[in-house]
């Protein structure tokens, strides 16, 4: 471990670290409406749902570095554009997410639905107060295996030269140098686990309820 | 005024109303009933006769097929459905209490529902509370953290949030044990008594049919009503031999129940009072093997045996056991005599003063006179 | 020239089909990978799942490293083993079967554990052996979450087996590596291709041996039930 690579390159590694986080967060936050939308649909149209959860775990079979290359020749970006790691890494998110938001606006129970049927519930009002919520804790745990799994994709976007903390992987293994691999796996690791962390304090702080519910 | 609505004292009106499910299988078939005002009208059979469909059809969770349903005198076909369900209260089995809301929020999901303000909501929810026998500490819980029991009164509190003159319950206490369940429905009693709400009540259990019900409609396997009457009558004439086997065997004795005590003839009996000596109880005892011990408010306090040199004061006293007044049932009298130790049961006035005793052969008699039979309505 | 032009172009000279750079060869390469390394680390995780799932202790453990493991680039790790123990067959093996024991380690474990407490119990009272009880009745209960496991750990496998080309092995990320680095984007696109159909027919041969593997009674598939009383019964298949 050679110390003085940290400090020398401090600027270059924080660079790498902040646009790992970008390209790994971005498509978060994208795939998080859009899974959405498709999950309410889903659950309107549930004909649909088998071809969108076979769609997606196509989709989400196809590694990385074979998506990676394929997009810009599908969605016509160039082949350095970091576009194709955020459509690619988004695409993954959603099929993971769809299934996830589906189970979870299933999740009320036929007891639950049955009662706030009958106290007047429905429709939007529904969805927002009863059954949105009581999904929160399925869609949370979404993404987190959503958000971790694309820390980690993130790196192999260094083969097509945007890879955040990727880049410093394959520099050290280019230049046989382990400081900056390991830089990039400890921070790539710290950053995986830090973001999971924010994700579970953000979960309790917005369902307490969720805790005792998991008990009974 | 916490509801202002168009039905005070509503009857509920089923007119040969009929659901067939998607495959043409009738749940109800021709169901024509009037559900009393005030008072609890008990759906019992077993399951799949179509008893929780007829409940969810008077708050149009699900629709007739054909017949008409009204409440006084008005078809709900011709009502807003959200606006009829924020007028009956529903309270279901497990309670379908929102997980995500605490108790008080629960409680106060109808009155949100109409748009009434925050402060107003959770001091109705609150006094709700503890109305249904919940502590004011289990507000800020969330329904996981509450046992069956406790989440079932909760039900109970939000169906009565906005005090809805009617109210549907699916099985309300069937998923609680049995202990829980009989206190929750002698609160329920006591409750309707302070309410007198038009109740539709849900069960499978027909003794809770008969403890609960004012009128019960038995339903049998395709939809059909086998029976609609009091629980006295249905026990004293079952319909048709269906009735009869659901009710089950001891319905004779549970008959009993519906039946007052204030036809029994008690009589005489030789009591001393709790300070006499051993010779005033052999004295008082005569031929008998037992004389009663009366306090000085002659209140019965026990009976005592009559087997040499005992005194009131001294010995040991045998339980009394059930004591009944002429105002209770034949039950209680009966069950009063089957556990005393003499096979009499006391029989005491309001303030509990003795007034005479009768034995469990001169009750079974009563109990088979035409007098007994005649079944209150 | 598009990419599906050049793609087009590279599948239709003959040349890519043959000899030891040719697409066949790089199919079997990449597919002797994947099983070498899914046997291996099968036959490491697998039989301690199964351990800690049956006496439950460790379990604490386990879930924490399945759950630190996917915080762990596999990109990083492949290239920090490769870079330790020297470019080869066998340190990129090594890079495999560590991504694929988590998935089958953590899945045989939750599998095993999930498996009711009253049907262990009743295996236990009917006088089975530990081992009996666990390979007769917990695994047969087991066997979707397990084969769920393998499902994901060939996943990975077959994923970081690509990127494995980067580390000077063979398989079908050398097209796609060595298209990248020549600018040949019909050969990378090629690489690209015949490896998302290989991970998705692979996933497919799971999916189907689950359904012949598992018990009928377990996966739910039992047919159609006759409808009683009226009400009518859906059984629970999920497409996967």
């Amino acid at each position: 471990m050679d110390w003085q690579y940290l400090s020398s390159n401090s600027a270059l590694i924080w660079s790498k670290l902040v646009e790992h986080l970008y390209l790994s967060i971005t498509p978060i936050l994208i795939a998080l409406v859009l899974s959405l939308l498709i999950g309410l649909f889903s659950v309107s149209f549930p004909k649909v749902y088998p071809a969108v959860l076979a769609l997606s775990s196509t989709f989400y079979t196809v590694p990385s570095i074979a998506l990676f290359v394929m997009l810009p020749g599908i969605i016509q970006t160039n082949i350095l554009s970091p576009l194709n790691v955020i459509v690619a890494l988004s695409i993954y998110s959603v099929s993971l997410l769809v299934r996830n938001v589906v189970d979870g606006l299933r999740e009320t129970s036929a007891d639950v639905r049955q009662s706030a049927l009958s106290m007047g519930y429905g429709g939007i009002r529904q969805l927002w107060e009863v059954d949105l919520p009581i999904a929160m804790p399925l869609i949370f745990a979404g993404l987190r295996v959503a958000t971790v799994a694309n820390i980690s994709m993130v790196s192999v976007g260094a083969l097509v030269g945007i890879g955040g903390l990727g880049e410093l992987m394959a520099d050290g293994f280019r230049r046989n140098y382990l400081t900056p691999l390991l830089v990039g796996l400890v921070l790539s690791v710290v950053l995986a686990l830090t973001a999971d962390l924010v994700i579970v304090t953000l979960q309790r702080w917005l369902t307490p309820w969720a805790k005792f519910a998991r008990q009974a | 005024m916490l509801f202002d609505d168009p039905w005070g004292s509503p009857v509920i009106e089923f007119e040969n109303v009929t659901k067939r499910f998607d495959d043409g299988a009738p749940a109800v078939d021709g169901l024509s009933l009037v559900a009393p005002d005030g008072e609890i009208t008990v759906f019992v059979g077993p399951s799949g006769c179509g008893k929780t469909t007829s409940l969810r059809m008077i708050n149009r969770t699900i629709p007739v097929t054909s017949g008409t349903i009204s409440v006084d005198g008005q078809d709900i076909a011709t009502t807003d459905a959200v606006q009829l369900r924020r007028k009956i209260g529903y309270v279901i089995q497990h309670a379908g209490l929102f997980p995500h809301r605490t108790v008080v929020d629960n409680i106060a999901t109808v009155p949100h529902l109409l748009g009434w303000d925050k402060k107003k909501s959770r001091s109705v929810a609150l006094e709700l509370l503890e109305r249904v026998g919940l502590e004011a500490g289990m507000a800020k819980r969330y329904p996981a953290q509450l046992s069956g029991g406790q989440q079932q009164r909760v039900g109970v509190a939000r169906a009565l949030a906005a005090d809805p003159p009617m109210l549907l319950m699916d099985e309300p206490f069937s998923a609680v044990d049995p202990i829980v369940r009989a206190q929750l429905q002698d609160e329920f009693l006591r409750l309707q008594q302070e309410l007198g709400k038009t109740i539709a009540f849900v069960t499978h259990d027909i003794d809770e049919a008969i403890k609960l019900g004012d009128k019960v409609a038995v339903m049998q396997a395709g939809g059909t009503l086998a029976q609609f009457a009091s629980p006295a009558e249905l026990l004293s004439r079952p319909a048709n031999d269906f009735v009869a086997e659901f009710i089950g065997r001891d319905r004779g004795y549970r008959r009993l129940s519906f039946v007052a005590a204030d036809g029994l003839v008690v009589s005489e009996r030789s009591t001393v009072s709790t300070d006499a000596s051993a010779d005033d109880v052999r004295r008082a005892a005569g031929d008998a093997q037992h004389v009663l011990v009366l306090d000085s408010d002659r209140r019965p306090a026990g009976w005592l045996a009559v087997d040499g040199g005992t005194d009131a004061s001294t010995a040991a006293m045998l339980d009394i056991g059930t004591t009944f007044t002429s105002s209770q049932s034949l039950r209680t009298a009966l069950d009063g005599a089957l556990a005393s130790p003499t096979g009499e049961a006391v029989c005491v006035d309001d303030d509990g003063r003795f007034v005479g005793v009768i034995d469990h052969i001169q009750i079974a008699k009563y109990a088979s006179t035409e007098g007994a039979r005649q079944v209150p309505t | 020239m598009t990419l599906i032009d050049a793609l087009l172009q590279f599948l239709s000279d003959p040349m890519n089909w043959s000899g030891s750079r040719g697409i066949p060869v790089r199919i079997v390469e990449h597919l002797l990978y994947t099983f070498v390394a899914l046997g291996v680390a099968f036959a490491i995780a697998f039989p301690v799942g199964l351990l800690i799932g049956h006496t439950g202790r460790g379990a604490v453990v386990t879930i924490n490293v399945g759950n630190a493991a996917r915080a762990v680039p596999t990109f990083g790790m492949l290239l920090l083993v490769v870079l330790l123990a020297g470019i080869g067959f066998l340190p990129a093996l090594i890079a495999l079967v560590i991504i694929g024991i988590p998935p089958i380690l953590t899945s045989t474990y939750a599998g095993i554990r999930g498996v009711e407490g009253s049907t262990v119990t009743a295996a236990r009272g009917m006088g089975m052996t530990e081992s009996g009880m666990l390979l007769r009745v917990e695994l047969p209960i087991a066997l979707p979450t397990v084969i769920a496991g393998l499902r994901s750990a060939t996943l990975q496998i077959v994923s970081t087996a690509t990127i494995a080309a980067y580390v000077s092995l063979g398989g079908l990320g050398r097209f796609v590596i060595d298209g990248l680095g020549q600018r040949d984007y019909g050969e990378m696109a090629a690489g690209a291709v015949f490896v998302a159909i290989l991970a998705i027919v692979l996933d497919v041969v799971w999916v189907l041996l689950s359904k012949v593997a598992v018990s009928p009674g377990v996966s739910g598939r039992l047919g159609k039930i006759p409808k009683t009383a009226g009400r009518t019964t859906r059984s629970a298949t999920e497409p996967a």
